[in-house]
């Protein structure tokens, strides 16, 4: 699980900063200024990352038992800039939390 | 001499399960009647409506690709792998619905006293055979780095244990 959850916030990571990347530099530049480069370069990129987000939130969802409304919020999390990070944060203080309090019960009184 | 394979048609209904299948008629869609309630049936509905709307994207990319959208390839790859995790997806849940509806029934029987299943062993002349008790318990983690190892490893065991036939790859530990 915790090998998961790393993946997982890694490619959030990344994820989130190409995508603030396009819309905040990208987009601008493309629509207000016409000169597409910075779309063109990091537009394909960024399909390709969150092609690896998907496949991280999915195992992480598999992993963590989670309901397929969570898995499925969690990754259309990851298209919307800026919220690809508070959902990272979601996401970690609830695999964080319970793990604290799981006490093991001994086998034999 | 009866043979296990041949025995399982020739046994008489109710002696065995009665709880989770009588009203069941054997070798009928009966067993599958909690798939078409309304939830389900959107869940069906959804996975084909997606699926058939994947697989539609996927052949306009393969038109733009043929235009000369070099980019558009890719694109025509991946809806077709989007509209096979989303009958993946729901393979799953029907899968795992099914194992929760199983696992219910194996804890309502698991809280019924051992007086209970004595009727079932009268009725008939086999000998009620009897599944060992699984018990859901973590084992104590002592003191030591070693003994924490043991610990996760037992607590896999105990899981492996739980869970018949399932792969070490499904082990969320």
């Amino acid at each position: 699980m915790g090998a998961a959850l790393t993946r997982y916030r890694v490619i959030a990571w990344i994820v989130g900063v190409v995508l603030i990347l396009l819309v905040v530099v990208g987009m601008p530049l493309k629509y207000g200024f016409d000169n597409p480069v910075v779309v063109e370069t990091i537009g394909p990129a960024h399909g390709f990352l969150y092609m690896i987000y998907l496949v991280a939130a999915f195992d992480l969802s598999r992993r963590a038992d989670w309901p397929l409304k969570r898995m499925l919020l969690v990754m259309l999390a990851g298209t919307m800039p800026f919220v690809s990070f508070y959902a990272e944060r979601r996401v970690s203080s609830w695999l964080a939390a319970p793990r604290a309090e799981r006490t093991p019960e001994p086998v034999a009184n | 001499m009866p043979t296990p394979g041949d025995a399982k048609p020739f046994r008489p209904r109710g002696t065995y399960d009665t709880v989770s299948e009588s009203g069941v008629v054997p070798g009928t869609l009966d067993t599958m009647r909690w798939l078409w309630t309304p939830a389900w049936i959107a869940r069906h509905v959804a996975m084909v409506v997606l699926v058939v709307g994947f697989l539609g994207l996927g052949w306009w990319q393969i038109s733009r690709a043929t235009a000369g959208n070099s980019l558009s390839w890719g694109y025509a790859v991946e809806w077709p792998v989007f509209a096979g995790f989303v009958v993946y997806v729901w393979w799953r849940e029907v899968k795992l619905a099914r194992r929760r509806a199983q696992g219910d029934a194996v804890a309502d029987s698991a809280e019924v006293p051992a007086v209970e299943p004595a009727p079932a062993d009268a009725a008939g002349s086999r000998p009620a055979v009897r599944r060992p008790v699984r018990v859901a318990r973590v084992p104590a983690a002592a003191a030591g780095a070693e003994d924490a190892d043991l610990a996760a490893y037992n607590r896999y065991l105990s899981w492996l244990n739980a869970n018949p036939g399932a792969r070490p790859g499904d082990y969320p530990g």
